[in-house]
């Protein structure tokens, strides 16, 4: 009964800077997807879990000559070299793992036992530690989603782009026979909402997909590239000042022209 | 050895009556080993005793499904095997335990004769309540199990995880874990199991024999960390 | 034999070895790791089958079609609906937070009645008959012109019911908000007699110039205002943002023009300076569809010279010059206004002059230009039944179409003489978001008997009489009238996802029934059985593709020979409207920030939205305040230092945020803060901007158009 093996995926984003409005959609829709918890306060943004956050970059220019730029967050599903993405490789209990299969760094709450290396060593933020046992006001449980576990005080917790709407979609695809899944088949919930349109996600391995020729955009660049996280979250912004906050360059070195070790 | 001995004369001599007894002891090399023998057989014994029948029978406690079910005799009437009630939906999930509109339409009124079949008219039909059945194979709820994976890509038989039940004339009770909440049929029914022995496939059904069955049948080996199939495959 | 310490040692090795050998340690181990990752104590969400059912939202005017995910009978999400007109599947922060609205601890769950200040549940029936009471008193008293409503739109069949229900019940007293779209219609209003809706073509302009409108920050339809955007930016189409902020808008604009605050109307007219002295201007859709324009034009080539306009707007000439140029010669270019999100009318003077560079390009009913279009008009019910008491009742105040303006109902409890005996609120939170809202809800509070029909404990509900809780959304029927600067008017419909969670009851039910017990005339004016059948016939043979769609276009498309007559109007010295307070006393100017990561309106932010603001906006319970560094310096304010900002309507203690997106005394702080209602992820947190702000007539149109007012800022 040995069966075929699925072909081999990378998915990833691209995130288009210059139509992301920062209108915090993909933050909700995260939220409201994978059953991320909320506290009465807020405003503590270190210990708000937001598995995608959209952060304001500014020029550092005096009035009138500011410029922002809006950048989504999420977990950039590090392949470092051969999937020993920084996490994966620090994590003592195996709570985190790269699937070679799709390229998705998993997590997997029960397993984790909150010793937070991963934290750490992630160097995008994009992990975050249960400080509280999740609370829902009383009747607002309904609104919970069964295609996500909830967590716990004392776990980390980070996006997976979406795995669950991977898992529903490829169950919808075996029903028809079928292994693989179209593109649109599997979306995450940030790109399905953002009025902007400006999140791409697919597989940066296959042709057909959106992403695959956009990461080749020439305004593309991924974060702190040069640290080796091999990072499969691609941005796309026009303006210079944006992608060179992409990465701690020296002065003298022209923006974008990192030397990948891999 | 010797110093053992000598406290033990101390705190004979504090204990006359008993001293004969020791002395006795001392001298008889061989009745000091059959009696330590003998201790130790019965300490191994007992808690053996404990451990493989008494343990088991205090871990797992039992409830009583609500109404009794035979699946072998609603299997006659029937054209489609399992999935003519356990079917898959639309988008691909599976539908697992009946609602009671699929039971509706034959249960209105009562059918045969059977106390049971009365008790769910009574109760359950005309009041629109939904059964509350006890799932023998309900896994934990971080485990994502796909039945549409399983049953129409990899072309597995019910029987293979849930055992023979769909030729079952009634429904056995439902066993828990105690300390861990999950149904015996998760956790190894047989004793055997814990040893990690399976007679059959659908003898248990933890991570481990979801793992080991994943390596043998696709050999897939994407994670990372363990060489075994990835973590989210069956994890959410 | 003697049985002694070595004999139990024994016995022990005996029984750790017989334990080692059977499953009990290893198992003990195995589960209790099991049951350490048990945690009963968080919820695990019970499995079901999937389902998808299509509505409309409603928690702003935009109008966004959605699509809710069901788990069984439970509403776990809700996404944009992808095949609609209005978002094609795009949806806000505010859209997507809807289940924690419909499962919230806001919800009024049954009718209240306040006794001794405190809300007790009463029933449907009781709450019922104590309205009839009071309102067939009110009526053999004469003082039928004494009740009043408030809605949350003029539109609509619910609004339109209860409309219906005060003319027939012999009122006038219907209120609701204005925005930027009234000053679009008053400026036509102004020119001639029909009214007028803007609809605007963005997504086929070549150009774009903004004067304030918050386009991605929720103006118009919010979601389609940034899908027009990001379309722009594939087609490379030039936005130019008119602002004295760096708003998200400006930021992502292509060019920001951060203009003295007050003066885009100058500005405007500097652009039509530089189209009229370069004739870049269409002279045959000025001759066939506008008046007066030789003498408009004769005055502004006399009077708005770039270094002249420049000078009011800092803007310098050669800018205003440049982009004058590029709006008169791209094709299809268009003009917007309307600061943030549009809700704050805007003066008719700054209307005209904004409109003029549209009339100038002759871009009226043209592709990717600006579209008139008539009231949405889609129900049709049988004639209003009027009794000899509603009559002398409506007579008592004259009737104004479409309402009164909501800024002035306090006005209309304390100045008047007969004053206002009981009220109606549906859809509509005025004690929120009445500017000056202290003195508003003084006014409030004089009203004998309030009546609130919210779903939720807002502000309003929780300071009226009685509270007759609304279906959620979620839970009804309804027809929602979209206008929002859509190119086409569109009617979103709403139905039921799920059965009512609570004991409430459709607003529009209710209305029919209070008619119904009124008896008489007023019961003849509802001749429909409930509400579904009001809406039902109300729609006619129009019901059909309404339900099938889910949405109903009413596709009136104007004709470029119907353009409506423009007349050009010379505007007065300076077209500004001038700001509350002594600028000698309060040197700095307050203007609101409005942003899509909160909810200025009617609906408090639910927590999900409440989770998505910065903490330079909010930080634990204070308000932060934007202010330029160079600002805060001269004001010895240091950054998160608190201080105490003051306007002409009152002061609140406030943190200090730096920002280098804001020019010079100039300080901004968004809406959509400082609730007073609602739950603890919601209440108490932050300052409302309607509090230190209050309504500044326009002396053309009455509208409310106070777009800032003077401030200080003092160390605390």
């Amino acid at each position: 009964m040995t069966q075929e093996h699925r072909k081999e995926k990378k998915y990833g984003m691209v995130i288009d800077l210059d139509k992301c409005t920062g209108c915090g959609a993909c933050m909700v829709a995260c939220m409201a997807e994978n059953n991320v918890p909320f506290k009465k306060d807020e405003t503590d943004k270190l210990k708000s879990i937001t598995w995608i956050r959209v952060y304001k970059l500014t020029n550092g220019k005096p009035y009138p000559n500011e410029e922002i730029c809006y950048l989504p967050r999420p977990c950039m599903h590090c392949e470092g070299h051969n999937g020993h993405s920084p996490c994966v490789t620090v994590c003592p209990a195996i709570a985190t793992d790269y699937d070679r299969e799709t390229g998705i760094v998993s997590q997997i709450p029960t397993r984790c036992f909150g010793c937070r290396y991963c934290m750490g060593a992630c160097p995008y933020h994009a992990r975050y530690f249960n400080w509280w046992d999740p609370v829902w006001p009383e009747g607002m449980e309904k609104s919970l989603s069964p295609n996500v576990s909830v967590r716990m005080r004392g776990v980390v917790e980070k996006c997976t782009f979406c795995f669950h709407r991977y898992q529903l979609a490829s169950e919808k695809a075996a029903l028809d026979g079928r292994r693989e899944l179209k593109e649109e088949e599997y979306q995450t919930s940030c790109t399905q909402a953002c009025p902007a349109g400006a999140i791409t996600f697919g597989d940066l391995l296959n042709k057909e997909h959106a992403v695959y020729h956009l990461k080749k955009d020439h305004r593309a660049f991924r974060l702190l590239e040069r640290l080796g996280t091999n990072p499969k979250v691609y941005y796309l912004s026009s303006r210079e000042w944006v992608r060179r906050s992409g990465d701690n360059y020296h002065p003298d070195e022209k923006t974008g022209e990192i030397i990948s070790h891999h | 050895m010797s110093i053992v001995d000598e406290k033990a004369k101390e705190v004979d001599a504090a204990d006359s009556p008993a001293e004969s007894h020791c002395a006795t002891s001392v001298d008889d090399g061989n009745g000091i080993a059959g009696l330590t023998i003998l201790f130790f057989i019965v300490g191994f014994t007992a808690s053996l005793f404990v451990g493989w029948i008494v343990f088991p029978k205090l871990l797992y406690s039992e409830k009583q499904q609500p109404i009794d079910f035979n699946h072998a005799m609603h299997m006659e009437l029937v054209d489609n095997g399992c999935e003519s009630c356990h079917f898959f939906r639309t988008d691909g999930t599976y539908s697992g335990v009946p609602k009671l509109a699929q039971c509706i339409d034959c249960h209105q009124e009562v059918q045969g004769d059977s106390e049971h079949e009365a008790v769910f008219v009574e109760e359950y039909v005309s009041k629109g309540r939904e059964v509350p059945w006890l799932i023998y194979s309900r896994q934990p709820d971080c485990v994502f199990f796909s039945h549409a994976a399983h049953v129409q890509l990899a072309k597995m038989d019910c029987v293979t995880c849930h055992g023979h039940i769909g030729e079952s004339t009634s429904l056995k009770p439902y066993e828990y874990n105690r300390i861990t909440g999950y149904s015996r049929d998760i956790w190894g029914k047989e004793l055997k199991n814990y040893l990690g022995l399976k007679t059959n496939t659908y003898d248990r059904m933890k991570m481990n024999d979801c793992a080991y069955c994943h390596l043998e049948e696709t050999g897939r080996k994407s994670s990372v960390s363990t060489e075994k199939d990835g973590c989210f495959v069956c994890h959410k | 034999m003697k049985i002694d310490r070595r004999c139990f040692l024994s016995l022990g090795i005996g029984v750790a070895a017989g334990t080692a050998l059977s499953p009990l340690p290893w198992k003990a181990m195995d589960d209790s790791s099991i049951w350490s990752q048990n945690w009963p104590w968080t919820p695990v969400p019970p499995d079901g089958e999937i389902t998808y059912t299509d509505s409309t939202c409603t928690l702003c005017p935009g109008g966004c079609g959605i699509t809710i995910r069901k788990i069984d009978h439970r509403v776990v999400k809700i996404e944009g609906r992808k095949d609609h007109p209005v978002n094609h599947g795009g949806i806000c922060v505010l859209g997507l937070s809807g289940p924690q609205l419909l499962y919230g601890p806001t919800r009024v769950q049954s009718p209240m009645k306040k006794i001794n200040g405190t809300f007790r549940k009463i029933s449907w029936n009781q709450a019922l008959a104590e309205i009839t009471e009071k309102l067939t008193t009110l009526r053999a008293e004469g003082r039928s012109h004494t009740v009043a409503g408030i809605a949350g739109s003029s539109r609509g069949t619910v609004s339109g019911l209860l409309q219906r229900f005060l003319t027939a019940f012999g009122s006038s007293h219907f209120y609701s908000p204005s925005s930027m779209e009234d000053s679009f219609s008053q400026t036509h209003i102004q020119h001639q007699d029909k009214k007028t809706i803007p609809g605007y073509d963005l997504e086929n302009s070549n150009y774009i110039l903004s004067f304030g409108a918050g386009i991605i920050d929720g103006w118009g339809s919010p979601v389609r205002m940034i899908q027009a955007n990001s379309a722009w930016k594939t087609k490379k189409i030039k936005l130019v943002q008119v602002e004295p902020m760096l708003s998200s808008t400006a930021a992502k604009s292509d060019q920001w023009l951060p203009s003295n605050p007050g003066t885009e109307a100058v500005l405007a007219l500097g652009f039509a300076y530089v189209i009229l002295r370069e004739s870049l201007y269409d002279p045959k859709a000025i001759d066939d569809h506008s008046d007066g324009f030789k003498a408009w034009g004769a005055h502004i080539l006399n009077n708005y010279h770039p270094d002249k306009v420049a000078e009011v707007t800092g803007i310098d000439s050669q800018t205003i010059i440049t982009i004058g140029r590029e709006f008169g010669r791209a094709g299809k270019p268009v003009a917007i206004c309307g600061r943030g999100q549009g809700r704050t009318p805007v003066s008719v003077a700054e209307m005209n002059a904004v409109h003029a560079l549209n009339v100038l390009v002759g871009n009226i009913n043209k592709t990717g230009g600006v579209f008139t279009l008539p009231e949405p008009d889609y129900i049709s019910w049988p004639e209003i039944v009027l009794d000899a008491t509603a009559d002398s009742g409506l007579r008592a105040r004259p009737i104004s179409m479409g309402g009164e303006w909501l800024h002035r109902f306090p006005n209309a409890v304390t100045g008047n003489e007969d004053g206002i005996n009981f009220l109606f609120v549906a859809n509509a939170n005025p004690c929120y978001t009445l500017t000056d809202t202290k003195e508003a809800i003084k006014a409030f509070q004089k009203i004998p008997f309030k009546v609130s029909f919210s779903s939720y404990m807002d502000e309003t509900a929780k300071l009226s009489d009685l509270i007759l809780p609304n279906h959620t959304y979620l839970e009804r029927y309804e027809d929602i009238p979209v206008a929002s600067g859509l190119r086409n008017h569109l009617v979103g419909l709403i139905k039921p996802v799920v059965d009512p969670l609570f004991q409430t009851r459709h607003t529009g039910d209710v209305i029919i029934t209070m008619a119904k017990s009124l008896k008489g005339s007023i019961e003849a004016s509802f001749p429909w059985k409930d509400y579904s059948e009001c809406l039902k016939t109300g729609l006619g043979r129009n019901w059909n593709a309404f339900t099938d769609k889910g949405y109903l276009e009413l596709n009136y498309i104007p004709e470029f020979e119907e353009v409506p007559r423009f007349a050009f109007q010379v505007p007065s010295e300076i077209p500004q409207i001038p700001l509350e307070g002594d600028e000698s006393k309060m040197g700095l100017i307050l203007i609101p920030g409005d942003s899509l990561r909160l909810s200025s309106g009617d609906i408090g932010s639910p927590p999900f939205v409440m989770k998505t603001v910065p903490d330079t906006v909010l930080k634990n319970n204070d308000s932060l305040v934007q202010i330029n560094p160079k600002t805060a310096e001269k004001l010895g304010l240091k950054k998160n230092g608190y201080a105490v900002l003051k306007t002409p309507r009152g002061e609140k203690k406030v943190k200090i945020s730096l920002s280098q997106g804001i020019g010079e005394n100039v300080i901004s702080f968004p809406r959509g803060l400082g609730h007073t209602a609602y739950d603890d992820y919601l209440s108490g947190k932050g300052v409302n901007f309607n509090e230190l702000i209050g309504p500044v007539e326009d002396p053309v149109s009455g509208l409310d158009v106070a777009w800032g007012i003077r401030a200080s800022l003092t160390k605390a």
